[in-house]
């Protein structure tokens, strides 16, 4: 008697291409960004975060003065990542959170933003969610206190 | 005499390698994924249901603490007033101590703490204020944010 495998290999290639693209998504969601530091952080386990958009607000021009939004996308083909104009980030998180609403699923917004970037760029995406109404926000951090600067 | 003649066996893949090379693969995704997101750490914060533009009245909110925050030196430090008590610039252990001091003085932890800062104000000095109170025990931190670009509480 032989066992019927190929059933078993559907799933197991499911599988596989889930956790692909699930850690595709997140290594594109951690793109390197110096975030800031903070003692009270606690550690994230993969359910915390559930439905959620993640936009790191980072540094442009080598300059704290200007900021880009940068958002983890899925273009029908693959995911990529997606730079926002200022203009352009309310109108994601209003169509996320409309589509979230949809679904009847409760959508968080997760702040990756550069720890020298001036707040108004953080507080535009903050503005974002309140118009979008997506109430619980998350900011990623670094746990611990900043190292000592040589010297 | 017709002879018959069975029709030939299809041959039949072994499996079985290839569900080993899976299952390695398997493994391999699902330990990546979980490891890669137990490394970030996060703070967490609610805005106010009642935040937003919104048409109707104006709502007043009262905070048991407002924390502002002014840019000093050109972003490389930050000016704390502290319910318009000034603390030294960039000091935010001394914010913490304040805070901390509150909380034992009998604060509620659920009482909002509202964190405005000026706009040219470092991120990391506002995280930073944030950290000083959710260490210090307050579990409502939420931030001023200004509808209309421009006009965000900064220092009195």
């Amino acid at each position: 008697m032989t066992l019927n495998l190929a059933p078993m290999v559907d799933v197991m290639m499911c599988l596989i291409i889930f956790f692909l693209l699930a850690s595709k998504m997140v290594a594109a969601e951690r793109y390197p960004v110096d975030l800031p530091w903070a003692l009270a952080a606690r550690q994230v386990e993969a359910g915390d975060l559930g439905q959620r958009v993640t936009i790191t607000v980072r540094r442009a021009h080598d300059t704290d003065e200007v900021a880009e939004y940068v958002v983890v996308d899925w273009d029908g083909r693959q995911i990529v990542e997606r730079v926002l104009q200022p203009g352009e980030v309310e109108a994601l998180l209003a169509a996320r959170a409309a589509r979230a609403t949809r679904e009847n699923q409760t959508l968080r917004c997760v702040i990756r933003a550069d720890r020298r970037v001036m707040y108004r760029h953080v507080e535009h995406v903050l503005r974002g969610c309140g118009l979008a109404k997506i109430r619980d926000i998350v900011f990623s951090v670094n746990e611990g206190s900043p190292p000592e600067k040589p010297g | 005499m017709r002879q018959r003649l069975l029709p030939a066996a299809e041959p039949v893949p072994n499996l079985a390698p290839m569900v080993d090379v899976i299952m390695v693969l398997l493994v391999f995704f699902l330990l990546g994924t979980s490891l890669d997101l137990a490394q970030q750490g996060i703070l967490r914060t609610e805005l106010d249901p009642r935040s937003g533009p919104g048409g109707g009245q104006r709502v007043e909110i009262n905070p048991l603490i407002r924390i502002a925050l002014g840019d000093v030196d050109d972003g490389r430090s930050a000016s704390i007033h502290v319910m318009e008590y000034a603390l030294p610039a960039g000091d935010f252990q001394q914010l913490f101590v304040y805070l901390r001091d509150r909380r034992e003085a009998g604060a509620d932890p659920e009482n909002p703490v509202v964190i405005g800062a000026e706009t040219t104000v470092r991120w990391e000095f506002v995280v930073r204020a944030m950290d000083a109170a959710v260490r210090a025990g307050f579990k409502n931190v939420q931030f001023a944010v200004s509808f209309r670009p421009g006009s965000v509480p900064g220092p009195p």
